[in-house]
């Protein structure tokens, strides 16, 4: 039987992390149960939060490919499509790979098979249609499928808000998000990025009911009172083909109880966890975890366990001396975890033993937003959230975190030169661009992860931040950039600078007229304002009436516009010329010659 | 709007080679490396098994190989995770009825 110093079970985050460190140092093999690794960050599209060191800024199936690039140059054995089916005595690893059994020693493991979606039982909820977030991201992001046409969300934390970003992004409906507490989950700015696309949260709200026979076809959602009851006649019928489930993870610890780990139940970490020391050590000294498996975060504290666990086994297994190094790890760890988000994981680390030490949040007085006419940057991001992307991407020092990465981002308007940097790494995509000066029109930069990308000049809809219509307003540039946040820079009434946060297309929902030739009241309306009121002309330049039904559908429904714009009575207004053949009629009918 | 995703703001689709694949003995558009759930979904089938007890149409709900709700029978072998299993061309897939026939 093969025997590897070290194994790492899962090739997410953390394990990846892991495998990066290992591989420097010992004879290390990861499995992974996927025929790539990279877990769950090949489904996020999203640019992740934290430091430059973390991969701030970049998004997660990039984050991915770079540490599979990273692991494939390193002397670390990779076995994907190879499931782990058991852990044995004497440091047995067991797995499936091509339909055969097959078992490896290990000196050390490394656990981190990361979590998976609570279920949440309501009538129905195991109709077709009904997914968890995690399934809806791996249709569409990983595979690029539509998984449907109308969502609804069921749970507000990150997962959720991220989702409903995501699927606007493919231009699919996301009808609500509901939350049983009274307030959002995630991170404000993540909750921003999708009300400002119109898309409602509703609070103090649970799904009740999902209707459907053979799959889902709408839902019925209710308030709820203090306890999560739902109030009665609050009940709410909505119509959707697609029921997201986000409403937190939990940890897979079969495989650590099977290597002999102490399990404790710790709600705050996520529910039964594996129980291990600060260097994510468990109660088995050959086993360590790392990532959601020890407690459900974030990717970056998972790629900091993965790593921490990697440097405790160099040190066992090479007596390489590496405690530096893992004191910084820890420090790391403990800066993420200062932030107010952060403190049930402080906490439930708390009831295992392992304190989190207290980082100083300094506060900065926020400098005056002074208007002096010139391009700069608005920041709204006032939540304490373990991110510095924009001040790392400054080069004018304009943007100050410091040291504890959860201190909100203060702006000096005057250090800014205007360029934007900051718009596009942001990954609550949280900063605009502003321009105001004497003249009643303002400039307004947005960051714009949407198709089809506008145009210069175009006419386009400001959006307020919980996607209200506020103006019209014209594209003046796009500005591309490689990481796809694009800034659209668009001229506004100045007073509707610090309101509009969002674009888009007109979206008047029209009714159709010519049924033939599709064509649409507003189409009609628009012709008339350009000063033609002539019926024929109107016929002409829309190809109202010329379809196959001759006009039989709208020719009045048309003569009631055009009396209804211009004020004349449609008995005063010439209706057309009306020819043969009246009704649909094969060709050959017309043939002559041979008769047969 | 169902089906492939053809344009998106972030990602690029690239697909490769097309497969054929059958659904309960009708061709479906496939491609390799996709698995079987996401062929299914892309071509709008959504109830991959019925219960062995109620007999209660079931569908995809992890997709990550976790969940068991997506087991279908396919080239014959019943219990089936359809999310972890890559299209083969030629694969015969089926919705599974009860625990499924392993004779």
């Amino acid at each position: 039987m093969k025997e590897y110093d070290a194994v790492v079970i899962g090739g997410g985050p953390a394990g990846m992390a892991a495998a990066d460190v290992l591989g420097d140092h010992v004879k290390t093999l990861i499995l992974d149960e996927n025929d790539m690794l990279g877990g769950q960050l090949v489904k996020q599209t999203h640019k992740f939060f934290g430091d430059h060191v973390h991969y701030a800024s970049t998004r997660g199936f990039e984050i991915a490919n770079k540490f599979i690039d990273k692991i494939e140059k390193k002397p670390v054995d990779i076995l994907t499509s190879s499931t782990v089916i058991g852990i044995y005595p004497q440091n047995t690893v067991a797995y499936v790979r091509n339909g055969h059994e097959d078992q490896v020693k290990y000196k050390k493991l490394i656990i981190a098979t990361g979590a998976m979606e609570r279920q949440l039982p309501f009538i129905n909820s195991d109709l077709p249609g009904v997914y968890g977030a995690g399934a809806v991201q791996t249709l569409m992001n990983q595979y690029g499928i539509f998984p449907g046409k109308r969502f609804l969300i069921i749970g507000s934390g990150n997962i959720g808000l991220i989702l409903a970003y995501q699927l606007a992004q493919t231009g699919v409906e996301v009808r609500a998000i509901v939350e049983a507490l009274d307030k959002i989950g995630g991170y404000e700015v993540h909750a921003n990025k999708a009300k400002r696309l119109g898309i409602p949260i509703l609070l103090k709200h649970t799904i009740v009911k999902a209707i459907g026979d053979e799959s889902v076809q709408g839902a019925i959602i209710a308030e709820v009172d203090d306890k999560f009851n739902v109030i009665a006649g609050t009940e709410k019928e909505i119509v959707v083909d697609t029921i997201c489930i986000s409403v937190g993870l939990m940890p897979i610890t079969e495989l650590t109880e099977q290597a002999k780990c102490k399990i404790a139940y710790i709600p705050e970490l996520g529910g039964y966890v594996p129980v291990r020391d600060e260097r994510m050590r468990t109660t088995n000294p050959d086993v360590f975890v790392a990532g959601d498996l020890s407690s459900i975060e974030e990717a970056t504290t998972a790629m900091i366990e993965g790593k921490l666990a990697a440097m405790q086994i160099v040190e066992d297994v090479k007596k390489i001396d590496l405690e530096k190094e893992i004191s910084n790890e820890i420090k790391t760890l403990a800066i993420f975890r200062s932030g107010p988000k952060s403190l049930k994981i402080r906490s439930g680390l708390e009831k295992m033993g392992i304190v989190t030490p207290r980082i100083e949040m300094p506060k900065f007085s926020p400098l005056p937003n002074s208007e002096n006419g010139k391009l700069h940057a608005v920041i709204e991001c006032t939540e304490e959230i373990p991110c510095n992307s924009c001040e790392s991407a400054c080069k004018f020092d304009a943007i100050k975190v410091g040291e504890n990465i959860n201190t909100p981002p203060v702006f000096d308007p005057l250090k800014c030169t205007g360029c934007a940097v900051c718009v596009t790494v942001c990954p609550g995509l949280a900063i605009f661009m502003e321009k105001s000066d004497e003249s009643p029109n303002a400039t307004l930069g947005i960051p714009y992860e949407f198709l089809p990308l506008p145009k210069s000049n175009e006419k386009m809809w400001g959006m307020d931040r919980d996607g209200n219509y506020v103006c019209d307003l014209t594209v003046k540039r796009v500005v591309k950039n490689p990481n796809k946040t694009y800034i659209v820079y668009v001229d506004l009434p100045k007073e509707f600078v610090d309101v509009v946060r969002h674009v888009t297309y007109p979206r008047k929902e029209n009714p159709f007229v010519c049924r033939c030739e599709e064509i649409t009241v507003d189409q009609i309306e628009k012709v008339i304002d350009s000063g033609i009121t002539d019926f024929e002309e109107i016929k002409r330049i829309t190809r109202v009436t010329m379809g196959p039904c001759g006009g039989k559908n709208c020719k009045m429904i048309i003569l009631g516009i055009i009396s209804k714009k211009t004020g004349i009575p449609i008995s005063k207004l010439s209706h057309g010329t009306s020819r043969p053949p009246v009704k649909v009629v094969e060709f050959s009918a017309f043939l002559r010659g041979d008769k047969k | 709007m169902e089906g492939r995703i053809l344009d998106h703001p972030i990602l690029n689709f690239t697909r490769k080679k097309r497969v054929k694949i059958f659904f309960e003995g009708n061709e479906i558009e496939a491609y390799e490396g996709e698995t079987v759930a996401v062929a299914l979904h892309a071509a709008g089938i959504k109830v991959l098994r019925y219960t062995p007890i109620n007999g209660r149409s079931a569908g995809l709900f992890c997709a990550v190989g976790k969940c068991s709700s997506c087991l279908m029978e396919i080239d014959g072998m019943p219990n089936v995770r359809s999310c972890m299993t890559k299209v083969k061309a030629g694969m015969q897939i089926r919705r599974q009825h009860e625990k499924g026939d392993l004779v």
